[in-house]
This record gives structure tokens, sequence and C-alpha cells, in this order.
């Protein structure tokens, strides 16, 4: 989806207020709860979820959640030491010290601290204090460790670190004005001259200085709660772990399928009936046309998905804040190495199932580089949620509603599931390719923690889903309204006056669009694709989903379709082999600008997008011609 | 000629990987030459036999001795709590075989056979268990009592 996932600009304060305080930063070891505790303190939206190494980059928001809207948050990457070993610890081992080029020197810091496993977490203390700035330590969880029967003198740790230490619970949002308070004393005061604390400089040396620290101050770590062994007996276990993974990812497709599709028809007869509320409303003639023929009609094809990309989103909101993703890693780590890469690179490629942008930027916690760039030119093969729009009205138009298995599985979620595989098997072949040939290195370990599982909150999950929501309609309303008005325009041009002087519509076929059509037929014709499925293809190249769109405007613009719904005037242009093989071009193709945008970002050269472009496409091309003849073959 | 020595031997003393490499692995090769030689000798039951982390059974418990692996890995690894003397149990094995889940105060970290193996420990004595955690082993059961006290009264 494009633009998708890319975080709103942000604009900094009008007017900064006179005071030293400016800019606040977030740090702590990698899943101590940072970007739960970014969404209480700003409000903002920010992906939360339950593996190290979510926030693969800085993000930044107002502090509008504690009444400090001059102040700018900035939350970082997990880190365990201030020696990054990856690309989203550099960045923000760079950002906390000041020397990351657009990004504001902080002028205090909030470090957070999981209190469930604080010795090996005080580790981080020391270098982080070193560097100088105020700063606040957060003991985080301090719900579980209460219940649990945990205990810290905070006053004695304070003295120790020379620092004030709070306790807090950010998923309940407990024990937070410890940080408006400690901002407003850092407002109002010049900052102390901090505790020169020991030098720590190797590894070994700061994890005995924290063992120190956390005994001088009465630290018991609490119970270790089985809960998560017990439930890793039966998710990691030998034979019920990756059966259970298989019917985890079938089950969220069925639902995603059965539940999503009533939600999505229902949603489009609201949407149909706005339509024909306003239609007296306006004016007959072109700007009725225009408005509901061209632009609503394009975009209510596509807002009615809005449903099913929710649910999706769902389901991957909750695998990743239960913990679930790293045992999935852990899981597929075996069938990774076979194709050349671990256990990490498998997050990336299952965010990716909702969209390849976050994802792309989720593979900085790769530490080979090699590995990195192999996984990011195989993320966009990955089914993401754009292409969930096409694949449903095709299924639902061409695909028959059987049910096997007495209802559980029909023969529309088994083609859903095929084009599913159909691009894991085109990423797992294509990363085997690389990773044999251009991009072979030396194997670098695969360490991976196993967060403890945790209850996804309603609170997170509804935060996604309005994000996301968000970002769907405001593709909505910028690309898809654009693409759909331009259409709309060049269908109807050149303008015909008749004899009587009445200007009129050209025939659809023989309009601007219509002659670009058929100029670009020949080459997708043995695909099984007329000219009006090419028009969707061209268009599509901005992002998937702008293909409905654009069958919805022309199907509109054309009289002979105009009353039909979109699934049925499909038949018009298209037998089962076309449908098939346009099914699985997209499965394969890289039809969206921002993926490439984002991959040519983080690879940091065009050659790479470009490459991906050419591979996909090529592959697209033979595929869809394959499955055509195929289909021909068969039925006849 | 002589230049072109003098900018060989530059990059020879400017490649410090490769130098602390060799002497790593110059370091563990005699430790481990010293164990093959003196442990007959010493521990004929075998006892205290030094061995690395891959070769922990699930739900056996070893202390840390050393990491022979590259600076950067481990130092990594010291931060996740892989430090000498440290009690690292083998947790699970992943569906697979491989890689074994490890746990080290009290977070669970997987690692692969031939990251493991890299890791020279020793088998773990109940002194080292109580070592590695003081107050856990003081007084467990007042602990629970104490939080299901705490769990009663919640309700």
């Amino acid at each position: 989806m494009s633009s998708c996932c890319e975080p709103p600009p942000f604009k900094p304060p009008a007017a900064p207020p006179a005071t030293a305080l400016k800019t606040v930063l977030l740090i702590g070891p990698p899943n101590s709860g940072k970007s739960t505790l970014f969404n209480r303190l700003t409000g903002l939206r920010q992906k939360v979820a339950n593996y190290p190494g979510v926030t693969v980059e800085q993000r930044m928001g107002l502090m509008a959640g504690v009444g400090r809207e001059d102040l700018t948050l900035i939350d970082l990457p997990g880190i365990y030491s201030l020696t990054p070993y990856s690309e989203d610890a550099r960045v923000a081992v760079d950002v906390l010290r000041g020397k990351m080029p657009g990004t504001p020197k902080p002028d205090a810091v909030l470090l957070v601290l999981d209190a469930l496993h604080l010795t090996r977490q005080l580790m981080l203390a020391a270098p982080v204090l070193e560097v100088g700035l105020p700063t606040l330590v957060l003991l985080n969880m301090s719900d579980l460790m209460d219940s649990r029967g945990g205990h810290i003198d905070t006053l004695k740790l304070a003295r120790e670190l020379g620092a004030p230490v709070a306790q807090i619970s950010a998923t309940h949002g407990t024990g937070l004005d410890a940080v408006p308070l400690f901002l407003h004393q850092q407002t109002n005061r010049a900052a102390a001259k901090p505790l020169a604390l020991p030098v720590v400089g190797n590894a070994a040396s700061a994890h005995s200085w924290a063992a120190q620290v956390s005994r001088r101050t009465g630290y018991q770590a609490p119970l270790s709660v089985e809960n998560s062994r017990k439930i890793d007996n039966i998710l990691l276990h030998r034979i019920w772990g990756p059966l259970l993974f298989l019917l985890v990812v079938v089950g969220v497709f069925e639902v995603v399928f059965s539940i999503g599709q009533p939600l999505s028809d229902g949603f489009g007869d609201i949407l149909a009936r706005a339509a024909d509320l306003i239609r007296p409303l306006l004016p007959a003639g072109w700007i009725q046309s225009l408005l509901l023929d061209g632009a609503w009609k394009g975009i209510s094809s596509v807002l009615v998905f809005l449903p099913q990309i929710l649910l999706l989103f769902l389901f991957i909101g909750i695998l990743e804040d239960t913990g679930y993703l790293a045992r999935a890693a852990l899981i597929a780590d075996r069938v990774m190495r076979t194709i050349g890469l671990n256990g990490k690179a498998f997050i990336p490629l299952l965010s990716a199932y909702a969209c390849a942008v976050p994802a792309i930027m989720a593979t900085r916690t790769i530490e080979n580089r090699r590995d990195r760039l192999a996984t990011i030119l195989v993320t966009p093969f990955m089914t993401c949620s754009a292409r969930l729009p096409v694949y449903m009205l095709l299924i639902a138009a061409f695909i028959p509603n059987i049910a096997f298995l007495h209802g559980f599985l029909g023969l529309r979620t088994i083609v859903m599931l095929s084009l599913y595989l159909a691009g894991f098997v085109g990423a797992m072949t294509t990363a085997w390719l690389l990773k044999s040939s251009i991009l072979k290195s030396s194997e670098t370990p695969f360490i991976l923690e196993l967060p403890q599982y945790r209850m996804p909150t309603l609170w997170s999950l509804s935060l996604r889903l309005i994000d996301r929501a968000r970002i769907f309609l405001r593709q909505a309303g910028t690309i898809i309204l654009c693409v759909t008005l331009a259409l709309w325009v060049l269908a109807h041009l050149p303008v015909i006056q008749a004899p009587g002087g009445a200007i009129s519509a050209p025939e659809l076929a023989d309009s601007l669009i219509g002659r670009l059509g058929h100029f670009i037929e020949p080459a997708i014709a043995p695909l099984g694709f007329n000219w009006k499925i090419g028009i969707g293809l061209l268009s599509s190249v901005l992002a998937r989903e702008v293909m409905v769109s654009t069958m919805g405007t022309l199907y509109g613009a054309d009289p002979g379709t105009q009353a039909l719904s979109l699934q049925t005037a499909l038949h018009h242009d298209m037998t089962l082999g076309g449908a098939l093989a346009l099914m699985i071009f997209f499965a394969f193709a890289m039809q969206c600008t921002s993926t490439m945008a984002v991959v040519r970002r983080e690879t940091n050269s065009w050659m790479w997008p470009a490459v991906q472009f050419l591979y996909m496409l090529v592959l697209a091309y033979g595929a869809a011609f394959v499955v055509n003849h195929v289909t021909i073959a068969i039925i006849g | 000629m002589g230049e072109r020595r003098a900018t060989r031997l530059q990059i020879a003393v400017c490649n410090s990987d490769r130098i602390g490499r060799i002497l790593k692995s110059d370091h563990s090769g005699r430790s481990f030459g010293f164990s093959f030689r003196v442990l007959p000798f010493r521990q004929p039951q075998g006892v205290r036999r030094v061995s690395v982390l891959s070769e922990l059974k699930v739900g056996d418990s070893g202390v840390l001795i050393t990491l022979d692996l590259p600076e950067s890995v481990q130092n990594h690894l010291m931060h996740m709590g892989f430090v000498p003397n440290a009690l690292v149990t083998a947790l699970r094995r992943a569906p697979a075989g491989d890689p074994t889940v490890y746990g080290v105060d009290g977070m669970e970290i997987a690692l692969r056979h031939e990251t493991a193996e890299a890791i020279r420990v020793r088998p773990a004595t109940a002194e080292d268990a109580q070592a590695s955690n003081p107050q856990a082993s003081e007084d467990q059961t007042h602990r629970e009592s104490a939080a299901a006290e705490l769990l009663e009264a919640a309700r």
C-alpha cells in the first residue's frame, strides 16, 4: 500500500518557549516498554509490539499526554549497550550523542528499564548517565513487580545512580506524574552536576557494577512466571508448534475472508446508498458524472475493503503484541537457514503480510549487511494487504463458493491461501538464489531474545487500527482520488461535437485512455488481459489497490456496464484464465511506489529498486502467461 | 621496494580484527590442550569436565567460563547476560532441534548450535545456583507464600 506506514510529517511547535529544555529522549533496552510509554506521554500513534526491535527508527511527538506540548519526545530503538551491534541500535546511539543529522540534540533523557530484570538492564544505566544529560530513570512494569513479590529501594538506587528514579507502569499509566515533575524541575533549574559513576569499560565490568548496585539497593527480582514457559511447552512443541503455526496462519485468512466479506459487502451497500442520497442534490450533467460515477465510484470500490484490511491488521497486531512473532522466528530459523538467512529475517517477512514499507524498515535489526539486503529484496513478494482488494474482487467474481471439510475450508479460501503461498515461495526462492550467488556471506550468529508472553491491550490494538484506517482513508483521499479523477477526464476526452451542437463524451474505446489501452493491448493479450485491464495495470504501478478503483471508474464511464456491480462487469472482460493470470501477476509484480522509495532509502541506491522492479515484472509476466495458457488448456 | 613493504606492514598492523582473532584462537587452543593433558589425572570420574554450552542437555545448567567469539558478538552476548560466572540453563530446543533457548538472568535467548559451541561452560553445582541468585534461593517458599498473600489481599 503506498505511502502507508510512513509516519505523518512531524511539525515542531510554531514558537518554542524560551527554555533550555526542548527535546527529551526515550532510551532503554529492547522490549522494556519505551514505545508504550511514548504513546502514553504523547497520545500520538506509534507502532508498539512485543518483540525486540520494533522501533526501527526514531519517532517524534509532542508530550501532550502530560501537558507539555512545548516539548518534543523522541522514541528510539532499544539498545543493549552504547557499542551498537545492528543498524537500528546505531541510530539510537547517534541520537543520544546528538550526532544524528536532522535530529535535534537531546536536552534530557528518560531511561526506561524493565524492573523485572533490573540487574541486567542496569548495565545500560552507567554509559547512558555518563553522557551527562539530565536523566530520569523509570523502572517500568512496577505493577508486575508488585504482584510477583519483587522489591527495590528506589531512593537508594537514585543515590547510587545520582539521578532521580521513579517506578511506573506504562501499560496502566501509573506513576507517570514523575515525568512532568522531573521536566518541570529541569526547565526551572540549572541541571545539577551528574554524579561521577565508575567508568565501565567492558561488558564484564559493567555487569559486575550492575550486580553490585542491585545488591546494595536491596533489589529482589520478582518470581519469574512460569506461564510463558508453559505456553511455550505447547507453542514450541516439536510437533504441535509448527502445526499450530500453520493453523494460526490458515485461521487468520479464513476469518478475514468469512467474517470480513459480509462486513465489506455491508459497508459497500452503505457507500452506494450514500451516493444515491447525494445524486439528487447535484445538478445533472458532467459535474454529477465526474463526482459520482468517476470519483465516488472509484474511491468506494477500494474503501469497501477497509473492514477486511483492518481485520488482517488486528490479527497481525495480536500476534506481534503477544510476543508470538519471536517464537515464529525461532520455529522458522531452520527453514530460513536452508536458504541462507536466519530466523530474524522471518519477522520482517511476516509483518510484510500487512505492508512491505514498515517491514523493510524492520530489516534494520538484521546484523549482517548482505542478509539484510537479501531480505529487503524479497520482502515485496510477501502478500501485503494492498493486494487483498484485488484478490478479493477477482475471487468473489470468478471462483465459485464451494465448501470442503464441512464448511471449515472454502474453495475461495484455498485459492487465497495458494496466492499467499505463491508469494512466499517467490520470496524464499529469490532469497536462496541471492544468498547462493551475489549476496553470499559468512554467517552472523543468530541471537534472539524471546520476550515473555503478554496480553495485548485493547488500547494498543485500537490505536493500531485507528492509525491504519487513517492511513487508508488518507490514501483514498489523495492518490486514489487523483488517479480516478484523471482517469475520468481521460475517459471523456476528446469530446465529440454532434451535428446539432451538443457536446458528448466519446465511446470509452475511442477516448484517450481507451487509445492508450489499445496501444499496450498486444503486450498483455498473451496473458488473457484486454485493454481495460491494461489500463488498470498501468495505474496500479502507483499502488496495487488503485487497480480496483481504476476498474470501478472505467466501468462507471462505460454506459454498457455502468449499472452493473464491479464483479459482474468484470465477466465482460475476462475469462477464468485471465482472472487467475491477473491474480498471479499481482502476487509477483512490484507495483508500489512507496516500497520502491523505501528500498531506495534503505539501500542508498536506485539500482536495487530498479533491479527488484524488473526482476519481479519479468517473473510476474512469465507466471501469468503460464497460468493463463494452462487454464485454457484444461478448461478448453 | 622498501615503500611497498612498509605499506604491507601497515595493512597487517591496521587489521586489528585479524590480530585479535589470531590471539584469541591461540589462547583458546592452548587452554584446550591444557584440559586434555591434565584432566585424566585430576578428574578420573569426569565430574568437572570443561565443556561447551551446546553440549548441555535440556534442563541442565552450566556456569559460563569464556566466549570464544568475535569481539562484537562477544560484547553483544555479554550485554544480554552471557558474562563469565553467569548461570546458563538450556530451556528447550526449537521444534527443528536447533536453535536452543537458553535461560540467563531471567531472560530467554535463542542461540544456534554453532554459537553455543563457542561458549565454554562448566557443569553447575548446587552452590553455583545459589550464588547466582542469592535472594531466590534464600527463602523461595517464604516469598511464594508472600506473593500468594498479596494475591489474596488483592481479591
